[in-house]
């Protein structure tokens, strides 16, 4: 890959590698003896390999390929490997983390394998690494498509993608080590956030740098989802991850923000890195793969601009509705609730949208696994956003909130919508850019779908049963007007629900596995493609990108 | 004007509504806006051919 | 009819939805349209409460966390307690029960970052405080299943060999008074040592600790051990005092009852 690279572009590599690996010695120096030193060496490791693989290649020949005729799809694949890397971790810690709540004793005698320091190894390791990582992937094929240009750089996309990685990695670890700002779904501490700002910046000019090369007159919708995730999620990790270092030598760091701004800062973002990170980009993987896999036109383009507008408007003022009976101000909680239904409609539009897309094609949902992800995608899509609104009622919500329902509620959302969208666009997309037939099994990849498919129902069925159990044993009172369960008597009732979630889990992470598999085998083992029509350039075949599914 | 908390609340109140009607009527009319359905359609349809144009 | 009605507007409404096409094709007005739509309304809605301060029911004895509880908590923080444990009492009668007089949002003021909460795998903490004795909390955080057979907590007995690295303390502090916790400049120099002085109060360096928190404070062995500082002991420090920086919530919540 890096002989594809001219020479500057690689001694540019070779550069940028050698000063953040510099960083990383400073950052181990003068971090010695906490964490933060910890990091530093991670970071002097990782990019002093990267220097040395650019350095290697230092003395190569020049290129020849004419670049104006093919998309530069080398960061996209190893995106795409790195996002299953990080399925398979962040799965398994998953079921691990599930398995202690049914087990206690599933640990080692050690501080790190504890269920507080795992579980955001779980949640950021299957948001953040897998999710992340099968957006930006995806991101950079459809820009390249829908724009009919090549990526605008060849450094910046690396660096976007292995920048955050290097996030990642960094985020992973420091909770093991217990470096954590406690602010969920945020909480590496404030290097690694600055770390974030800068590779979210250079995403955010690669993708405009590339619309502004387009040589289409309309940006495809697909692109104003990516575009809305790049940006907003911007604004929320900037907003909520202010904070002020106790020292610029460690890791710990406290919030600008306390009690209840805190608490409406942190769920502003909370919610919205579930609108933003978990739906809006995932959206835009839909709008494209699924009327490609298809080979229909989204039935509605009209819907697709309404319901983005819808979202953008409607999610950011959604977060207080997970904070109802709380010492947050009741007109606040109002708000929150008020839109949370509200959002139901762009929800809806965007998942009526993609099945009424399938109308006509339903023989193709039967025989070809991949579209089918798509499709159970958008019905587990519509089914969590309902849910979403449903809880988000306060009445619903103090019975709803502090249990597993929340949990199931959730995972429905991870599991059957982001996950399922991201495998089947996986799918759609590995046969493209690696130039092969097709994918090495389709017996796998129904193999992967019904366990997937399986996993998620009987997780999301254990929660919802677990959660309202213990929501309705909270508050049964006995004759005497005094509480009928001590909270010992709640936790006995859960232990079989735990149990079956983390046999869901297991199922799922199992499918995760098949599915990685299945990819890599495909790269090694099926042979090679006629050249397809996916060039920028002029082409007269008329045969689908995608091939269809046998 | 003092900026106190009742006075901020009530302005999240009232314009937080004005704010919103108008972006949904805006976004509205855009979206059904007849003439630009053909445009909305060909956008649609790109993604199926979407390797016809000239590369810069 | 409506068509009629419409027609005068006609022209606005064209330039309107051509304005929006014509935006739509540059991808930097697209962008300022989604920063604005989105953070308009984030804006609204968290604005005001940065003025709630002249609401909010002042709390006059509210207390700051000494050095030590400061540590325990960020030991909570550290082994991601939160995750389990919600600090916040919601407003509904079988939590004012089971839990105590609900929370208000002068009880949190100074907590840099909140640790409200989002799930109860174990029971809500805001008022744990002083409801088991100090011996309990460390047998119970050294083997939970010792005491509670049906919990699912982890085992924290690191927790007592673990000496309090108590050299950061004053840095920690003068950063939480830089976010906005009133510490002075006494409290601040003295951190290290007040910590030290409020678990081991044979010490001498007890007075200082009251002198400078208040007489209600905490100044005890928490963990059992007279011979060293331990983690145990600030987070045992910090458990025994939730529910306990101020009296407001008991005095105006009356019991249901009476």
């Amino acid at each position: 890959m890096m002989t594809r690279l001219t020479t500057i572009e690689r001694q540019g590599a070779m550069l940028l590698s050698g000063l953040i690996a510099f960083a990383g010695l400073a950052l181990a120096v003068i971090g010695r003896g906490d964490a933060m030193g910890v990091h530093g060496w991670i970071t002097l490791i990782l990019a002093g390999t990267l220097f040395f693989i650019a350095g290697n290649a230092a003395y190569a020949p020049e290129p020849t390929e004419d670049r104006t005729k093919s998309y530069y799809d080398d960061p996209t694949k190893i995106g795409l490997l790195l996002a299953l890397f990080w399925a398979v971790i962040g799965m398994g810690m998953g079921v691990w983390v599930a398995a202690q709540l049914a087990w206690p004793d599933l640990r080692f005698d050690a501080a790190w394998s504890s269920f507080g320091r795992l579980r955001p190894v779980h949640t950021s390791g299957v948001i953040f690494g897998f999710g992340g990582n099968a957006l930006i992937a995806t991101s950079f094929h459809i820009m390249q498509r829908t724009c009919r240009a090549r990526l605008a750089g060849h450094l910046s996309p690396w660096f976007v993608l292995l920048g955050f990685n290097l996030f990642c990695i960094i985020a992973a670890s420091g909770y093991l080590m217990g470096v954590t700002q406690s602010k969920e779904y945020a909480e590496p501490e404030w290097y690694a956030d600055i770390w974030l700002v800068i590779v979210w910046i250079v995403y955010f000019i690669l993708y405009i740098r590339t619309l502004a090369r387009r040589n289409e007159p309309h940006i495809y919708v697909a692109n104003w989802y990516y575009l809305a995730f790049i940006l907003v999620v911007a604004i929320l990790h900037i907003v909520n991850n202010l904070a002020v270092p106790a020292s610029f030598g460690a890791a710990k760091s406290y919030s600008a923000f306390s009690g209840v701004q805190d608490a409406m800062t942190q769920w502003w973002y909370g919610h919205n890195a579930v609108a933003f990170f978990l739906t809006s980009g995932f959206l835009g993987m839909l709008y494209y793969f699924l009327p490609k896999r298809a080979e229909r036109p989204i039935y509605s383009y009209r819907l697709s601009i309404l319901s983005f507008w819808g979202i953008v408007f409607f999610y950011i003022w959604a977060g207080s509705h997970h904070l109802h009976y709380t010492a947050l101000p009741m007109w606040v909680q109002t708000l929150g609730m008020t839109f949370s239904v509200m959002l139901l409609v762009p929800s809806w539009a965007s998942a009526g949208n993609a099945l009424m897309t399938l109308n006509g094609a339903w023989q193709k949902v039967r025989d070809d696994a991949t579209l089918r992800f798509m499709m159970v995608a958008a019905v587990f899509y519509g089914l969590s956003t309902f849910e979403g609104s449903f809880m988000a009622v306060r009445a619903v919500n103090s019975l709803s909130h502090y249990t597993d329902w929340t949990v199931g509620h959730v995972h429905a959302g991870a599991m059957g919508w982001v996950a399922l969208i991201s495998f089947g666009s996986i799918y759609a997309v590995v046969p493209v850019i690696w130039r092969k037939e097709s994918m090495y099994s389709w017996k796998l990849v129904e193999w992967h779908f019904w366990l997937a498919l399986g996993g998620t129902v009987i997780y999301v069925f254990a929660m919802w049963n677990s959660g309202i159990t213990q929501g309705l044993m909270w508050r049964t009172y006995t004759e005497s007007g005094t509480l009928a369960y001590s909270f010992t008597d709640t936790l006995v009732a859960m232990h079989p629900y735990y149990v079956a979630r983390a046999i869901g889990g297991s199922m799922f992470l199992a499918g995760a596995v098949i599915g990685a598999f299945n990819v890599v085998m495909t790269i090694r083992n099926v042979s090679h493609a006629a050249p397809q029509r996916d060039y920028p350039t002029e082409s007269e075949a008329n045969e689908p990108a995608v091939p269809a599914a046998e | 004007m003092e900026l106190t908390y009742e006075a901020t609340s009530a302005f999240a109140k009232s314009f937080g509504l004005i704010y919103l009607i108008a972006l949904s009527v805006g976004i509205t009319v855009y979206a059904f806006w007849p003439s630009l359905g053909k445009r909305f359609d060909k956008a649609a349809k790109s993604v199926l051919d979407d390797e016809d144009g000239p590369c810069r | 009819m409506l068509r009629m009605f419409l027609k005068p507007f006609a022209r606005f409404f064209e330039f309107h939805a051509r304005t929006h096409y014509r935006a739509e094709r540059h991808s930097m007005a697209l962008t300022g349209g989604i920063i604005l739509a989105a953070s308009v309304g984030g804006f609204i809605e968290i604005a005001p409460l940065f003025t709630i301060d002249d609401t909010v029911e002042a709390a006059a004895d509210m207390r700051l966390y000494t050095p030590l509880e400061q540590a325990g908590r960020d030991i909570y923080i550290r082994e991601g307690c939160y995750a389990c444990h919600s600090q916040m009492i919601r407003t509904l009668q079988d939590e004012v029960d089971r839990y105590g007089p609900y929370s208000l949002a002068a009880e949190s003021q100074y907590d840099h970052p909140m640790l409200w909460g989002s799930k109860r795998t174990g029971p809500d903490l805001a008022r744990v405080g002083e409801k088991y004795s100090d011996d309990w909390q460390v047998r119970h955080l050294v083997d939970p299943r010792a005491l509670v057979p049906e919990s699912v907590m982890p085992q924290y007995a690191f927790l007592l060999d673990r000496p309090l690295a108590i050299e950061s303390l004053p840095a920690r502090l003068s950063a939480l008074r830089a976010v906005g916790v009133p510490y002075t400049d006494d409290q601040i120099v003295s951190a290290a040592r007040d910590a030290y002085g409020q678990a081991l109060p044979d010490t001498g360096n007890a007075d200082g600790v009251l002198e400078r928190y208040g007489e209600e404070t905490n100044v005890r062995i928490f963990d059992g051990r007279r011979d060293r500082l331990t983690e145990m002991d600030a987070l045992v420090a910090y458990l025994q005092i939730l529910g306990g920086l101020t009296e407001l919530p008991a005095e105006t919540q009356p019991l249901r009852g009476e």
